[in-house]
């Protein structure tokens, strides 16, 4: 919010006095990492307007949502969490199940039930059952902290996949499901891309505002006091296992309403779309914008998504490296990132 | 007067402009024929993808070189996939969106293929994949084909085989994966449609070390042959190896896995004669060693020789059906032309798709395994007995 109204101060002042405006926001590395990721998704839109604008669109809400519930554990409370990416596939996978409508081939790839559940009634499924699922391996990970933590969450994320991928008679295995069902409102199904981006930003912008009033209520002051020194606030008669336990199953939801989103999205899904180095992108993406700022996390996925995506527009190079030379550059420039800039582009707070 | 020059400059302009588009649209038929291809260049099934995408691009240099199709030169763009659905969905919706294709060679993972396909299908473009062997993609649409052999002929293969060598009973053994268990089924369908009987058949947990229990089991109904279908390499190599310890001396047969480099370290001898059922090179295709020399020459590496040649043949017959079509943007015209076209290339002679776009005419290849002192790396441990039999 305070971004916005500055933004606005900005551009006022600009209007007015253009020259000191330069001098005092030269140095001001918020305002222009603002500048240039809004600046360069907007020029991308109006460059590559259309189809591909809006599948990228797609593509940042579902990360965004994802990275928003994140910084909550991570970076309001002090969690670092490399597992998020099971709940996600938890919540996708849940959709999955609940709403294909698919038949399969008997003999040779593995049947499973199917149900044939219309969206919006597997969908609360899919964001109650990450919960869950969240609030029983929660209360065992309130034991850890700091560096264990990490260990036990990556070891969440491996058992995740492993179970999507073993759990056959469910899941099908690699063979992956399909038909995933699009959301429909009486008839009117979403099944223009436009549509479901739509939807998408509502559903983004409802996490935002249950984040946003979160970390500004009394409960998110508690648990910036547990990241900042838990046994303090523990002083004050704080259960701040509670308070983890409560942050963790919210955040759990939100990444399993991202995950049956994805699902409806892609229509079909299977274990490869949540393996670790996914979560690993996850976390770069939340410290990329910053840590305990929901601005960053939103930036942060936008920035990550932008630069992915207009890679493809590098021009002179071999076919046959693109795809690799696209991650080194990438590589490249979160490590810059990291070294000049390591509270993230427009965090607050530091690993 | 004023006005009037206005005008004319203003028509002159008006003149100079629609020459300029006039040309630019001549150059425009002149132009290449642009192919969309999408591959797993990075992470999961990166290898796959590099070799596909190295070796289409082969292919194409050499149609270029020879002077193109039609005189108009072929391009691919190509765009990384990855191996999941929603980094298909990206990079088709940027080849078809921004580039324009019509046609999409790719993927080279069935996980990315199945994302793009529902897409594909409803658009009306065609993809055309030479890696992706989930069965599941037989059923993904009509714009949907590929050269790669479905995992579930490796099984139809196997019985064939089981049943032309002369074998009536049959014990199995196998893996409990969806891999190793679908080559099982599929394998014991064909062979029984056949005649063939199965007196045993015994399967194990992933990570198992002992199966002599197992394998006693199987021995004591007499069985003229063993099939042993598994997923890890290790216990694909154990099994071998305890079968010999246990004294038997009867024919084995296998999927790829218990013949692969760490299997064959495990087994050793025992392995020797083994036979093996999956798709491989014919070593007596004169076009196929061709290839491979070319691509080794190119990129001083070869590996995954099939789908390397099965890549390569996709581009020559895309490049047929454009002489034939004369038009990259013409989806259904591609699509009938690979309905009707019968090809012979890299990884077999007239073969053809069926109404599912699937290969029809391509068989898996019999493998035997060679003894320890005839291994070598560039022989893999086997040499190649010939196409498996059609019945």
């Amino acid at each position: 919010m305070s971004i916005a109204t500055g933004a606005l101060r900005n551009i006022q002042d600009v209007a007015r006095d253009p020259r000191s405006w330069w001098q005092r926001s030269k140095g001001n590395i918020e305002l222009w990492a603002n500048l240039i990721v809004i600046g360069w998704a907007l020029a991308f839109m109006l460059w590559r307007g259309g189809g591909f604008a809006i599948t990228v669109g797609s593509v940042f809400a579902i990360w965004a949502i994802l990275a928003v519930s994140l910084n909550l554990v991570v970076g309001y409370t002090g969690l670092l969490s490399v597992g998020h990416i099971g709940f996600f596939g938890i919540g996708a996978y849940a959709m999955a199940v609940l709403s294909s409508n698919a038949s399969y081939e008997q003999l040779r790839t593995e049947a499973i039930p199917t149900f044939g559940w219309p969206f919006f009634a597997a969908l609360p499924f899919s964001v109650i059952l990450a919960g869950l699922v969240a609030l029983v391996v929660g209360v065992a990970f309130n034991r850890f902290r700091d560096d264990i933590y990490v260990l036990v969450s990556f070891g969440f994320a491996v058992i995740a996949f492993t179970t999507f991928l073993s759990w056959r008679n469910l899941t099908r295995g690699a063979f992956g499901i399909h038909e995933i069902a699009r959301p429909a409102i009486g008839s009117w199904v979403f099944e223009e891309e436009l549509e479901f981006l739509a939807l998408l930003l509502v559903f983004l912008g409802l996490v935002v505002l249950i984040a946003w009033l979160i970390v500004t209520s009394s409960f998110g002051r508690v648990l910036t006091a547990i990241r900042e020194d838990e046994q303090a606030i523990a002083v004050f008669g704080y259960h701040t296992t509670h308070y983890k336990l409560a942050i963790w199953v919210i955040s759990a939801m939100m990444a399993g309403l991202a995950g049956a989103l994805l699902a409806s999205w892609s229509t079909f899904i299977d274990p490869n779309s949540f393996v670790l180095l996914e979560s690993v992108l996850l976390v770069s993406i939340v410290i990329l914008g910053g840590l305990a700022s929901i601005w960053g996390s939103l930036l942060g996925a936008l920035a990550f998504v932008m630069l992915e995506e207009g890679m493809r527009f590098v021009p002179f190079l071999p076919s046959e490296f693109i795809g690799q030379i696209r991650q080194v550059i990438l590589g490249i420039l979160l490590v810059l990132l990291m070294l000049f800039r390591p509270q993230g582009l427009v965090g607050r707070f530091k690993l | 007067m004023g006005v009037l020059s206005i005008k004319r400059t203003l028509s002159i302009a008006l003149l100079a402009v629609l020459v300029l588009a006039a040309v630019g649209c001549g150059e425009e038929e002149k132009g290449p024929f642009r192919i969309g291809v999408m591959e797993s260049v990075t992470g999961a099934g990166e290898t796959y993808g590099t070799v596909a995408v190295q070796s289409k691009q082969l292919a194409v240099d050499e149609i270029n070189a020879a002077g193109g199709i039609n005189g108009r030169m072929l391009e691919l763009i190509v765009e990384d996939s990855k191996c999941n659905a929603q980094d298909a969905i990206t990079a088709y919706n940027k080849l078809t969106d921004v580039d324009e294709v019509k046609i999409i060679l790719g993927t080279s993972c069935s996980g990315a293929m199945l994302g793009a396909a529902p897409l594909a299908e409803k658009e009306g473009v065609v993809m055309f994949s030479g890696l992706a062997t989930n069965p599941d993609i037989a059923e993904a649409g009509d714009y949907i084909f590929r050269t790669s052999l479905s995992d579930a002929t490796v099984g139809v293969d196997t019985g064939n085989v089981l049943w032309a060598d002369g074998i009536h009973d049959l014990a199995t053994i196998n893996e409990s994966t969806d891999y190793a268990e679908g080559v099982r089924r599929t394998t014991t369908a064909q062979f029984e449609k056949l005649g063939g009987h199965i007196v045993a058949a015994e399967s194990y947990p992933t990570d198992t070390t002992d199966f002599r229990t197992q394998l006693t089991k199987l021995l004591n109904a007499n069985p003229d042959a063993i099939h042993v279908a598994s997923q890890a390499e290790a216990s694909g190599g154990t099994i071998i190896k305890q079968l010999r310890e246990l004294g038997y001396d009867g024919p084995i047969y296998a999927d790829v896995v218990p013949i692969g480099t760490t299997a064959l370290e495990i087994a050793g001898e025992a392995a020797t004669g083994v036979k093996a059922i999956t798709p491989d090179l014919d070593p007596a295709n004169a076009k196929a060693q061709e290839v491979l020399a070319a691509f080794k020459k190119k990129y001083d590496y070869v590996t995954l020789p099939w789908f390397l040649g099965s890549a390569y043949d996709n581009v020559y017959i895309t490049a047929e059906c454009l002489k034939e079509t004369g038009d990259d943007q013409d989806a259904d015209g591609f699509r009938d032309c690979l309905y009707d076209i019968t090809w012979s290339g890299t990884i077999g002679v007239d073969y053809s798709f069926d109404e599912k776009g699937e290969v029809v005419g391509l068989s898996n290849a019999v493998l035997e395994v060679l003894p320890v002192a005839e291994r070598t790396e560039e022989n893999g441990g086997y040499r190649v007995l010939g196409a498996a039999p059609t019945s």
